[in-house]
């Protein structure tokens, strides 16, 4: 496989495509493919939007006190940033990366349930609505942060029955009934509907690590739901579940809303993870290091996230042994992640490096990662936590994690399988501006919020004293970098897309069922099903990945 | 050869421990002045924590960038690299490291946290633990000062009970160990005072216990660290740390005043937005009419 | 692409894998079941929310009942309970003839169980007309009718849904596909009456 000439035209033996028509992408398509792009260009509409409102939330923060816009606004645009960023965005994002990739990955025609898969993408333009139209009822939408904490979720000053705060649990609820499907959806694929000869230990990474991820939505999000439908009671229907003047308990909200949101980082970084260990050995020619055991860590990370939730509530009303047992059980996450930190850098070590795009965010992804992991195992610490705790070092921490790890995984992940998607190349210089002024961005925008946090400055404040103004306006002018950073990329996808270079089937000599079809693959994806005889990432090998199909 | 690899590993792990505790040893000065026997407890263990992350941080990244620089494969080089599937050792190794390094940090941690006595709700009980003093205090000569916190939409009122003297400004006299009741009457807000490295958040309805242990003379902030609504960002007030002299001096000053109405940010802002008509902003809960107390910043 | 090696066994390897291959294919209803069993194992655990919000609430309100309400009567919905739990067995022995190709009978024992979900409705409409409190009193009368309401949701849904089934099961060559849904409706009710045995133990023996 790997002594091919990559100029052999690969492409002409698949001449029989179908008509690429920009219509099946606004239609009820049950294509796992179809729906996958229809998940990530929704997704990326929103994360523009949320960007939006992340920049002007960093022009109101360049002077100390209040001046570009009403208090009430900027609480509203840092809820819907934080709202919109993970289930406009990178929610749907992922789901349409797994939805894109599994089905080709395990050797399956579609999703186990393709119009379940539907109607579940669909969704995410009907709640998007919703948050958006939450802007024009009276009192605005929901400003109670995206913890939406009672009490101060339930107050609404508005008075009005149909109110932001409302909007913003309907719309949450959705979200999670379509990720809710969605997740059914991939565990039963995932589960059921592998090619022959694909055992558990001949799945990719990614495969394994989405499979994780919606584990996790599975156990995770009904308690969210759960804490939702109560908190809509007691904004709606007048009970009293969290007022604490009536019996209620807050903090019980917090429990549940934390036994998923915390878990629900993992839902993110999973797949992300998976990337990464897609990635690295495609540009570094080298098999994924410890290929198992990497595997097998996605599990003991899904374990181990259902008992950490508490490391978000220490500064709560949480008693002495509580905070001890989460500190440790959190900690000892840092176990099997580090075990796949090493293993990518083992990947890397002694390989062939080829400095794609892709291979580009995939690194800087990595040490992003690494940053935020640590200041993660600071955060831990409860001594250190007490201080810091919702502190600019919490939104360093997780911005880090979210747009430093996160978004870099998932754009190397859009531009290695870009050819794939579109059956186009992308410019390689657009990426490669891309990807720096992403870095640097990143950098300027999220590194000063950790001095900010240590020195005192707490999150969410519209104002704040003018010992902070330094930090805050190389924050904000890192804002305006990322902002500025998706042009190029938007750019690209768009001309590449429409008037790129034509794509081979395999274009970065990858191994992988999903570079053993056409691109873009058919409708039914395989001529004929595959049959697996060898595990992945055979790179330096001379094995082939299929019995029938070669690779 | 192999003695040579050694040697130059070692090397560079020196070479990376000394970068390191040099780094951590900056790390107090990204810190705010320690003011209370908690923040030098808190300050070692984040110094050690950062001496830490930079060794693993560079570590790793050094191992990725000379892999990049070094190991990048030639414009027309389309071979493949070794096949290397993995290596137990190494394995065990960079799992077993982990565990005991996070074992090592969870018992410091937990030390600190055990020095810092920090007492939250549920816990109305005498110290059963050593507070953490700076120099040792005699109780029983220096009875702890109590002061009632009342955290509301969007105010700070002290309170001292044994004098009657409320106040919008904390003063704390240095060297003694703080005690602190927490109350709000309407939503969570967060007591914190980031030189003094102590946060809880104020569950409504609660008597929350708290304690620090002031030990630098000066002025510092209090912000409410738990998103409270509307005007959240405003509610700051000054906490003054003094000698024992000066304390008795204000609270008995301040025991003599007749109460006046306290400057308050959200209140005044509120009003200026009810002034003008069209206002660009969404409906919020009313804050709290600016505080009567006996001392505010503006009573001098 | 071309294969650069022939693989060793490939002639044993192919064969037993074009049949797995064929399998797969087909069992639709299979991976119907399975994607089912995992939706309710995730459904489970909105109850498991709101059993662990019970519990924290009974053991650590003072005042738990709102004043002039003694408790809970048991009498009537331990006859309720009583009613749904055995409909559990009734839609089991239905399933059976379902099985023996008995459609007469399927119909007849698949109503009698949504003759007697209906009547577990009936009965706790009833009891919701009695009591002395309100959804609004106090977070007692918050999660009572939280429970038993959701609860109620999912027996509606499964009575529905029951309905559905024996509607459908006139259409002639009906099962010819398999009997998934007439299984899932039997699983799902199966799941409402265990879920209601802990609500039941928790709100009305618990007091």
């Amino acid at each position: 496989m790997t002594q091919i000439a990559p100029e052999k035209p690969q492409t002409e033996a698949h001449s029989h495509e179908q008509p690429l028509s920009w219509r099946r992408y606004f239609s009820f398509s049950t294509d796992h493919k179809v729906i996958g792009i229809q998940y990530i260009v929704t997704a990326f509409f929103f994360f523009l939007l949320a960007g939006i409102f992340a920049m002007i939330m960093r022009g109101e923060l360049v002077t100390p006190p209040i001046d570009l816009v009403d208090r009430t606004v900027y609480n509203a645009l840092f809820t819907m940033h934080g709202t919109i960023m993970l289930f406009g965005w990178t929610f749907p994002v992922l789901a349409g990366l797994a939805n894109y990739l599994v089905p080709l990955m395990i050797g399956a025609r579609d999703m186990a349930f393709p119009r379940l898969n539907a109607v579940a993408f669909w969704m995410v333009p009907v709640f998007g609505f919703l948050f958006l139209f939450s802007f024009l009822v009276p009192g605005g939408p929901a400003q109670a942060g995206w913890w939406s904490y009672p009490p101060v979720s339930v107050q609404n000053p508005s008075g009005e029955w149909l109110n932001g705060e409302f909007l913003w649990l309907l719309a949450l609820t959705l979200s999670g009934v379509s990720s809710i499907m969605g997740a059914v959806n991939i565990v039963t694929t995932i589960v059921r509907m592998r090619c022959p000869g694909m055992s558990w230990f001949k799945m990719p990474v990614l495969v394994w690590t989405m499979l994780a991820a919606q584990i996790i939505q599975l156990f995770g999000l009904p308690a969210l739901t759960a804490g939702a439908v109560m908190l809509m009671c007691d904004l709606s229907f007048g009970t009293t579940f969290f007022d604490p003047a009536q019996g209620g308990d807050p903090v019980l909200f917090q429990h549940l809303f934390w036994f998923y949101s915390h878990p629900a980082v993992y839902v993110m970084i999973l797949p992300v993870f998976g990337i990464f260990s897609e990635v690295f050995p495609v540009y570094a020619r080298k098999p994924l290091f410890g290929y198992k055991v990497v595997a097998v860590s996605s599990f003991i990370i899904v374990a181990l996230s259902a008992v950490v939730w508490v490391h978000h509530m220490f500064a709560s009303d949480t008693p002495g042994w509580m905070r001890m047992l989460f500190m440790f059980s959190t900690m000892l996450i840092s176990v099997p992640t580090g075990i796949k930190v090493f293993a990518w850098v083992a990947t890397i070590w002694g390989g062939k490096l080829r400095l794609d795009t892709a291979m580009l965010f995939a690194l800087g992804g990595l040490i992003n990662f690494v940053f935020s992991g640590i200041t993660g195992i600071m955060l831990s610490s409860v001594p250190v936590d007490i201080h810091v705790n919702n502190t600019y070092f919490v939104v360093g921490h997780f911005h880090y994690v979210i747009y430093g790890a996160i978004v870099f995984g998932i754009y190397a992940g859009i531009y290695h399988w870009f050819p794939k998607m579109t059956g186009k190349m992308y410019y390689e210089g657009l990426g490669k501006l891309h990807f720096w002024l992403t870095f640097i961005g990143t950098t300027l925008n999220f590194l000063p919020m950790h001095p900010l946090g240590l020195m005192g400055m707490p999150r969410r404040v519209a104002s704040y004293d003018p010992e902070f103004a330094f930090w805050n306006v190389v924050a904000s002018i890192g804002a305006f970098l990322l902002g500025m950073s998706t042009i190029p990329f938007i750019l690209n996808v768009v001309a590449s897309w429409i008037a790129g270079k034509k794509a081979v089937d395999n274009p970065w000599r990858a191994i992988g069922l999903e570079w053993l079809v056409s691109s873009p693959p058919d409708v039914e994806n395989f001529e004929e099903i595959p049959i697996i005889v060898s595990e992945p990432y055979g790179y330096g090998k001379t094995e082939p990945l299929t019995e029938n199909m070669g690779g | 050869m192999k003695f040579k690899t050694i040697l130059i590993l070692v090397a560079i792990a020196l070479i990376l421990g000394a970068i390191s505790i040099w780094v951590g040893q900056i790390s107090y000065s990204w810190l705010p002045p320690q003011a209370s026997a908690e923040s030098k407890l808190v300050d070692n263990l984040f110094s050690f924590l950062v001496t830490l992350g930079t060794f693993i941080f560079l570590g790793v990244t050094g191992t990725v960038m000379y892999s990049v620089l070094f190991h990048r494969a030639g414009r027309y080089d389309l071979s493949d690299g070794p096949h290397i599937e993995g290596n137990v050792t190494l394995e065990v190794v960079w799992t077993a490291i982990p565990f005991l390094l996070v074992l090592w940090i969870a018992v410091y941690s937990y030390q600190t946290y055990q020095e810092m006595a920090i007492r939250g709700a549920h816990m109305h009980m005498p110290e059963a633990i050593e507070p953490a003093y700076a120099k040792p205090i005699d109780k029983s000569i220096e009875p702890m000062t109590e002061i009632e916190v009342e955290a509301k939409q969007w105010a700070w009122i002290f309170r001292y009970p044994e004098q009657n003297v409320t106040s919008t400004e904390l003063h704390l006299p240095v060297d003694r160990r703080a005690h602190l009741i927490l109350r709000s009457p309407d939503v969570i807000h967060g007591f914190y005072i980031p030189a003094f490295r102590v946060k809880q958040d104020i569950i409504p309805q609660q008597d929350m216990d708290f304690e620090f242990t002031p030990i630098r003379q000066g002025k510092y902030r209090l912000r409410d660290s738990e998103y409270s609504g509307t005007y959240f960002a405003a509610m700051q007030a000054d906490v003054v740390v003094e000698s024992k002299e000066d304390y008795q001096k204000w609270l008995a000053e301040a025991a003599r005043k007749m109460p006046s109405a306290a400057p308050n940010q959200a209140a005044s802002e509120y009003a200026q937005r009810e002034e003008k008509a069209a206002t660009a902003g969404w409906a919020t809960i009313i804050p709290v009419p600016a505080p009567m107390v006996n001392y505010h910043p503006a009573s001098k | 692409m071309t294969t650069l090696e022939p693989v060793i066994e490939k002639e044993r390897l192919h064969q037993s894998s074009h049949a797995i291959a064929h399998e797969h294919e087909h069992d639709e209803a299979g991976n119907s079941m399975f994607g089912f069993i995992v939706f309710l194992l995730s459904e489970s655990i909105i109850f498991l929310s709101f059993f662990a919000g019970y519990i924290l609430y009974k053991t650590t309100t003072s005042n738990w009942l709102p004043p002039g309400v003694e408790g809970l009567e048991v009498r009537d919905p331990t006859i309720n309970t009583v009613i749904l739990v055995s409909s559990s067995f009734v839609i089991y022995i239905a399933e059976r003839y379902l099985h023996n190709k008995n459609l007469w009978r399927f119909r007849f024992f698949w109503l009698l169980t949504m003759a007697m979900g209906s009547y577990f409705l009936y009965g706790q409409a009833v009891e919701w007309q009695s009591l002395k409190f309100g959804f609004t009193s106090g977070v007692f009368g918050g999660t009572f009718y939280l429970l038993t309401g959701f609860h109620g949701l999912h027996v509606f849904t499964g009575v529905l849904l029951q309905g559905i089934m024996l509607i459908r099961s006139f259409i002639p060559g009906n099962y010819e596909d398999g009997q998934f849904g007439v299984e899932a409706t039997s699983l799902f009710w199966h799941f409402v009456d265990v879920i209601w045995i802990i609500l039941f133990i928790l709100i009305y023996v618990w007091q």
